[in-house]
């Protein structure tokens, strides 16, 4: 594999809402990058990134795949991401491991729910971005529109770089602002090339104010440009050019593009803005190293950053786990050093060594193997023994913990068992190596009925991990209903003391404790406060205490779900110096908790999701109407184009098989999406049906 | 009427910044080269004399102003002959205003 320089190289991701266009945007660019002789399409099921069955069967992307490409000396790192919400983790971790990304809105309906999702991720991440307004050639489509969404609804300083020259079926080509040329596509077929021209005269006023703004907005990040600029009266392509890359790293501004990536109009101006705007790894500050565990962030303390350099210690993240027919394949991004073939590093997150085996750079299924890897790049890996999702790898000189990620909490269980005895143990084999690959899903045994129970992000997700244990572990498997993903916490705060005490010869079992439980907010987890003076609780117990409400917590009084978000502050307790022991302390804990709870107001939590259903205005009031059956609270209704978008909470126990239902309702007319809102506590006869059913 | 534009006062640099600080003012000048206009960025809120200011910026003696009603940070105050004639979100914009307003004969004191 030939070395790139680190300038060269632009780790980026392409993100969106479902159906904006990623994966077709995502086929252009290998195509004009030549790593595809090709164009694969969506809708005939034979893309390069979607290479799992399952996506090219439905049509959408499962799982982030990444792709090297070339273009114009340098090379881009694509990871094309999921757009369903219920493979949220797939952006999630992708995001956190990139240096830029391309955000695909949809000419038509402008910015989705997802966009606006993965956009508060990127966010967090701190990613710089380019947007591209896609699918203008769409009936209905409208650049300036949904150019507005992005100020509507992201509240950002969007910045058009390019315009449309025509729309919908007569879409040609973009104005380019940076360089104020017209950029004429010859026809819409594969691979079509465009060619300079003069901006068309209807588009002169307008492009002219746009040009403007666009240099007001540059310019402003760079003094000397501004010098520049009132020497001449202008400023140069490349000045214009650097001032935009500052803005977009910095986020000052983020930039937008367009076309139709369908029509192959649009895709290699785009190309040019990855290369020109979005960072290398080198105009990035690099990556934290993560806080102690407890340690609050200190400005005046900044946690210490690694940055993106050769000739340092080595330093990686792993950042996605795949099983496939030849293995194990560990994604990790490089962040400083070299790596090479049969090299030892420390997983700095588990304490263990590793030992780097084959190493491969992907396209998506097709895999190159490489004996080094430099700083800045993304391989996959394969042989690693115990390397988790989210772990460091890191140089013994220089034992670094990157800081880590953070995932969803799952909010939908189903049971799952095999349908002949003998799949038992190729199901848990199966099921471990499955959530190994996807730290969004969960698994557990229920201890009551000791059925298998699978907890992810939605029914799409566990259809397709269902489907996959199938197809890929041969385990035809019996599923139970989906059921919610309810939680417990409490509404008032209460003191329990519970005595635990079996003493009726020879050594005995003794231990007391007084605890007080208090609510705190939503997602505030659960806190516990040592507050024992006098040591009426020996210090080597307070651990067992510690231990027995955490298991205690994981079956709530009301119905036996986990409880969430309280305080616990142990305030006062007895021993006895022969009969009291760690166990007799997470006894008496367990018991008080037990009997606390209930006194202190308990209430049983239900996902509330985020719906957003698209439909022709004359089925607004049918869809309305079956929102609030469901016990939805209706957030807003919009125009876009000819059809309305209707945006409300419901309540996930509501939406259990939705689609077909709003399918019949509109005539298929309609499309919706979700995503995961709050938690909010049930009504009261729901709480009494939940309750039954547990009993 | 076009000014000759230039750099006026700079921010303090950042102990250990790599980056050159920013201009915290620009200052059109006349063909004689004599100071007509400037446009000035808002800060804020920064501790002064004691006090929390949400807004301030700086005079043409470089004094600290403390700006009421109080402007987001970052915005451009537009002065012209020691007038304040309007508030933008981007100097190039303040300029562009700047000089339109003394096109006109602008004495006018509008703000944005």
């Amino acid at each position: 594999m030939a070395r790139t320089p680190l300038e060269k190289i632009r780790n980026i991701g392409i993100t969106a809402h479902i159906d904006a266009g990623k994966t077709t945007t995502t086929e252009r660019i290998l195509y004009y990058t030549g790593k595809s002789h090709r164009i694969g399409e969506v809708h005939e099921g034979n893309t390069t990134t979607d290479y799992m069955e399952q996506e090219r069967e439905r049509g959408i992307t499962i799982t982030s795949a990444a792709v090297t490409a070339e273009w114009k000396n340098h090379r881009i790192n694509v990871i094309d991401t999921p757009g369903h919400i219920d493979f949220n983790i797939e952006v999630n971790r992708s995001l956190r491991v990139l240096d830029g990304a391309v955000f695909i809105i949809e000419g038509v309906a402008g910015v989705q729910p997802q966009s606006e999702t993965n956009w508060r991720l990127a966010d967090r991440y701190n990613v710089p971005r380019i947007i591209f307004i896609n699918k203008l050639d769409r009936t209905g489509a409208d650049f300036y529109r949904a150019a507005a969404t992005l100020t509507e609804k992201l509240g950002i300083n969007w910045l058009a770089l390019q315009l449309p020259i025509g729309i919908e079926d007569t879409l040609k080509g973009v104005v380019d602002l940076v360089t104020m040329k017209a950029l004429i596509w010859e026809g819409d077929e594969l691979g079509a090339n465009y060619h300079e021209a003069e901006i068309p005269d209807d588009l002169k006023e307008k492009a002219a104010e746009y040009r403007q703004t666009l240099l007001d907005t540059a310019l402003s990040v760079d003094d000397a440009a501004m010098e520049e600029y009132f020497d001449k009266g202008d400023v140069s392509v490349e000045t214009l050019k650097r001032c935009i890359k500052r803005g977009t790293i910095d986020g000052t501004f983020r930039p937008v593009f367009c076309g139709s990536a369908f029509k192959n109009k649009g895709v290699q101006p785009l190309l040019d803005g990855v290369v020109d705007y979005l960072p290398a790894p080198t105009d990035v500050a690099g990556i934290k190293v993560a806080l102690e565990e407890g340690q609050e962030e200190d400005p005046a303390n900044p946690a210490r950053i690694i940055p993106a350099r050769e000739d340092a210690p080595f330093a990686a993240l792993a950042f996605k786990i795949i099983n496939d027919k030849y293995g194990n394949l560990t994604f990790v991004r490089v962040y400083a050093g070299v790596i090479r073939s049969g090299d030892t590093f420390m997983n700095t997150t588990k304490g263990h060594k590793e030992r780097i085996g084959r190493m491969f750079q992907m396209h998506a299924d097709k895999r190159e193997e490489v004996k080094e890897i430099y700083a800045g790049d993304i391989v996959a890996i394969v042989g690693l023994k115990d390397t988790g999702t989210g772990d460091t790898l890191a140089d013994a000189s220089d034992p670094v913990v990157l800081e880590r990620m953070a995932f969803p909490v799952p909010v939908i269980d189903i049971s799952v068992e095999p349908k002949t005895k003998d799949g038992v143990e190729k199901m848990t084999l199966g099921l471990q190596k499955l959530a190994g690959e996807d730290p969004s899903l969960r698994l557990k045994t229920d201890q009551e009925t000791g059925q298998t129970i699978l907890s992810g992000m939605g029914e799409l997700h566990l259809e397709i991990i269902i489907d996959r244990l199938r197809r890929e572990y041969g385990v035809d498997a019996n599923i139970g209903a989906p059921q919610v993903a309810y939680r417990e916490t409490i509404t008032k705060s209460h003191t329990e003391i519970y005595t635990h005490k079996k003493q009726s010869g020879g050594s005995g079992q003794f231990a007391e404790v007084k605890i007080t439980f208090e609510p705190k907010e939503r997602n505030e987890g659960i806190e516990f406060v040592n507050a024992v003076v006098g040591g009426s609780v020996p210090k080597e117990y307070i651990p067992a205490v510690e231990k027995g409400i955490k298991v205690q917590a994981d079956t709530g009084v009301l119905a036996g779900f986990p409880t969430v978000d309280f305080k616990y502050t142990l305030t006062d307790g007895k021993y006895h110096d022969v009969d009291s022991s760690a166990l007799a302390f997470e006894i008496a804990a367990k018991a008080c908790f037990r009997e606390g709870m209930k006194k202190a107001g308990p209430v049983i939590l239900e996902p509330i999701m985020d719906v957003e259903v698209t439909t022709p205005q004359d089925h607004v009031g049918d869809v309305v109407g079956d929102l609030n059956r469901r016990r939805g609270i209706i957030q807003s209704q919009d125009m876009a184009g000819t059809s309305v978008i209707v945006r409300a909470h419901v309540p996930l126990k509501e939406m259990f098989g939705y689609i077909s239902n709003l399918r019949g309702m509109t005539k298929g007319r309609a499309s919706f999406s979700m995503q995961f809102h709050h938690y909010d506590p049930v009504p009261r006869n729901v709480a009494d049906e939940i309750m039954a059913k547990s009993a | 009427m076009r000014l000759r534009w230039q750099r006026g006062r700079i921010e303090d640099p950042e102990p250990g910044a790599d980056e050159a600080s920013r201009a915290l003012e620009w200052i059109g000048c006349d063909d004689a080269g004599d100071p007509i206009a400037r446009v000035v960025r808002i800060r804020g809120p920064v501790l002064f004399r004691w006090r929390l200011r949400h807004a301030v910026a700086l005079d043409d003696e470089a004094r600290v102003v403390e700006l009421r009603p109080a402007v987001p940070e970052g915005r451009w105050l537009v002065v012209v002959r020691d007038r304040v004639v309007g508030r933008t979100r981007l100097p190039l914009d303040g300029v562009r205003r700047a000089e339109a307003l003394l096109g006109r004969g602008g004495e006018a004191s509008s703000r944005s």
